[in-house]
């Protein structure tokens, strides 16, 4: 039955959305900030879910504890990135940190490239499922749902409750009052980057207990244009647009995907994505803001 | 109205380094393949210097021009390879139909994206750019994702022996050409009123709005001269040269990025830049690929790091600062 086949794929949907919009929180949060566009997002994801395959296939350690490690990893490339290269372009014309940016992605997918090679990867952790009657899901999908909207739910806590997070509130609302207050702008800009690419290496793992198999040093590309779309239903500039984003959009995506399948002569798959991308120019052009008004 | 041929003298140096690239081509064996391929890069450059360099407005989907550019030459092609009697003038409107789809392209996206600044104009154009590709594969426009292949239509028209001079000679002569005329248009721009606009827009669009300038109409211009010069790329680098047309590769993001690195190595907004950084480029890229292959990407991203970081105005634009008030100053912009 089409409907029972529709109501099955929207509930992945809704999960797969909840990690689609944990995975795109980094790149709002450093637009948000910054006022830089992560070019080379997907990389970042795609070192996460190496992190998660290494330590499972390799250690035997199950993808929830990779998850500290992926933050940490996370966090050192942000400074790294950020200390090296990234301090310079802040004022910059876009060009320079756009490309800046989508450098660091590539160097990133040469290196693991260089180590692990380019084949497809996978790992199987088997831990249960929940039957429904018009889909399946197994536990870790569920996990991964749920580690997401807690990691939006800490985020949320860490901009309202802690000082850092008020501080970086205030350089978003307005870099130079915030600067002339007595905030480190420039620490500031430097904690939001790293903290940015912290939750996008976290998002890879997230992923891959979503979708366990396909892992390959060039994954990102597709997650990058992907989390671009997400970014600007949300609104570009705030991370929980971009969750709230990724929950449309992966309803979106899985409901849209049903219904071309239905269509004879064409490709489903492929119209998926020009819908996103038709879906993608209408924010730009009717509501830039995102579909929730922005703070 | 007199004209001021001076004006016109930078285009010297652009000039003679094609000429110069020509000949050693044709005449030195064994250099034709390297040769076209730099020359690819330098229209490449050139051609997105129009708009990248005058206009500092990123298009993160600039492919898409010479993806439909390639379209359009290989349905002319197609369409066209059983009338009889046109002969090479079945390429003429191939490059017709390239630059009307680009233009075409170049309005849509203009009078959607144009509108928008900075970040939002970067990401609305990779949008245009991928949105565009899966239109056509999903929808399965001009064959789809098969794609097309025009080899035999190509050999048909022009017999083996001439086709084979087309993919291996012609083709990369009218690249250099290409590159050749939007150099001269650059420079045209550069020197009239609409580069004087631009450089406005380029520096304070809003300043530049409040001053009486109509920024969107010369936004809109360079954006479809870059477009047309694009699509007659793609035509001819890419369907005349390989008779085929696969909606992955011609749409594919890295070509931007190749042609945003070449503009700003060279200098963006410079007349001789764009050459200079195609050639570095083009040269290095094709030694790395003998030296060391598979590594090339891994040693080109630092670089590309350091010399956004160290020298973010490109050869060309540090070579005009230490010649100004010098002679060379004539002749280099």
């Amino acid at each position: 039955m089409i409907f029972e086949q529709l109501a099955g794929n929207l509930i992945q949907g809704l999960v797969l959305g909840a990690i689609y919009g944990m995975a795109t929180m980094g790149l709002s949060l450093i637009f948000g900030v910054l006022r830089v566009v992560n070019v080379g997002h997907g990389a970042f994801i795609m070192v996460g879910a190496f992190i998660a395959l290494i330590l499972f296939n390799v250690l035997g350690i199950i993808p929830i504890l990779a998850i500290p490690v992926a933050l940490v990893v996370g966090l050192a490339l942000g400074f790294i990135f950020y200390y090296s290269a990234l301090r310079k372009l802040i004022d910059a014309p876009e060009l320079a940190s756009l490309l800046a940016t989508f450098s660091m992605g590539v160097m990133l997918e040469e290196i693991v490239k260089l180590i692990f090679g380019s084949e497809f990867r996978g790992y199987n952790w088997a831990v249960g499922k929940i039957t429904l009657s018009m889909t399946v899901l197994p536990m870790t999908k569920l996990y991964a749902c749920i580690g997401s909207v807690l990691i939006a739910i800490l985020l949320y806590l860490w901009f309202n409750k802690t000082r850092a997070g008020t501080a970086m509130r205030s350089v978003v609302e307005d870099s130079e009052g915030a600067g002339v207050c007595g905030v480190n702008v420039g620490a500031v800009y430097a904690l939001s980057f790293a903290l940015g690419i912290g939750l996008t290496v976290v998002s890879g793992v997230l992923l891959t207990m979503f979708i366990p198999v396909g892992i390959n040093p060039y994954m990102g590309g597709a997650l990058t244009l992907k989390a671009f779309v997400i970014a600007v239903l949300g609104g570009l500039a705030s991370p929980y647009g971009a969750f709230f984003g990724g929950l449309v959009f992966g309803l979106v995506e899985n409901g849209s995907y049903t219904l071309f399948a239905l269509i004879p002569g064409v490709e489903p798959f492929a119209l998926t994505r020009f819908f996103s991308f038709v879906m993608l120019l209408l924010i730009l052009l009717i509501r830039p803001t995102g579909l929730l008004r922005a703070k | 109205m007199k004209v001021d041929i001076a004006k016109y003298y930078p285009i010297i140096p652009v000039f003679a380094a094609y000429a110069v690239m020509f000949l050693i081509g044709s005449k030195m064996s064994g250099m034709w393949e390297l040769i076209a391929m730099l020359a690819f890069y330098c229209a490449l450059g050139q051609a997105f210097n129009i708009f990248l360099g005058m206009t500092g407005y990123v298009d993160f989907g600039y492919v898409a021009f010479l993806g439909v550019g390639t379209y359009g030459m290989a349905l002319g092609i197609t369409r066209l390879s059983n009338v009889e009697g046109l002969g090479i003038g079945i390429v003429i409107i191939g490059f017709l139909m390239a630059g009307g789809m680009s233009t075409l392209l170049s309005l849509a996206v203009g009078a959607v994206a144009l509108r928008l600044r900075g970040a939002y104009f970067a990401i609305a154009t990779i949008g245009v750019n991928e949105g565009f590709r899966y239109l056509i594969e999903g929808a399965r426009l001009w064959n789809g994702s098969e794609g097309i292949i025009f080899i035999a239509e190509m050999n048909q028209i022009f017999g083996r022996e001439a086709a084979s001079a087309m993919f291996t000679f012609w083709a990369d002569v009218f690249v250099l050409i290409i590159a050749a005329l939007a150099a001269l248009v650059t420079l045209h721009f550069m020197r009239s009123k609409i580069g004087y606009a631009l450089t406005a827009l380029r520096e304070d669009e809003d300043a530049a709005k409040v001053m009486g300038i109509n920024v969107t109409k010369y936004k809109i211009i360079a954006f479809i001269a870059s477009a047309i010069f694009a699509g007659s790329l793609g035509a001819a680098a890419w369907a005349l040269k390989t008779p085929y047309v696969f909606p992955p590769e011609v749409f594919e993001i890295h070509y931007t990025i190749e042609a945003i690195i070449i503009v700003l190595l060279g200098g963006a907004g410079t007349l001789l830049g764009p050459v200079i950084g195609g050639l570095i480029y083009g040269i290095s890229k094709y030694y790395l690929a003998i030296i060391l292959p598979g590594f090339q990407l891994l040693i080109f991203a630092p670089i590309i790091i350091l010399i956004i970081v160290l020298f973010p105005e490109g050869i060309v634009g540090m070579l005009k600062n230490r010649i100004r008030g010098k002679a060379l100053e004539r002749y280099i912009i």
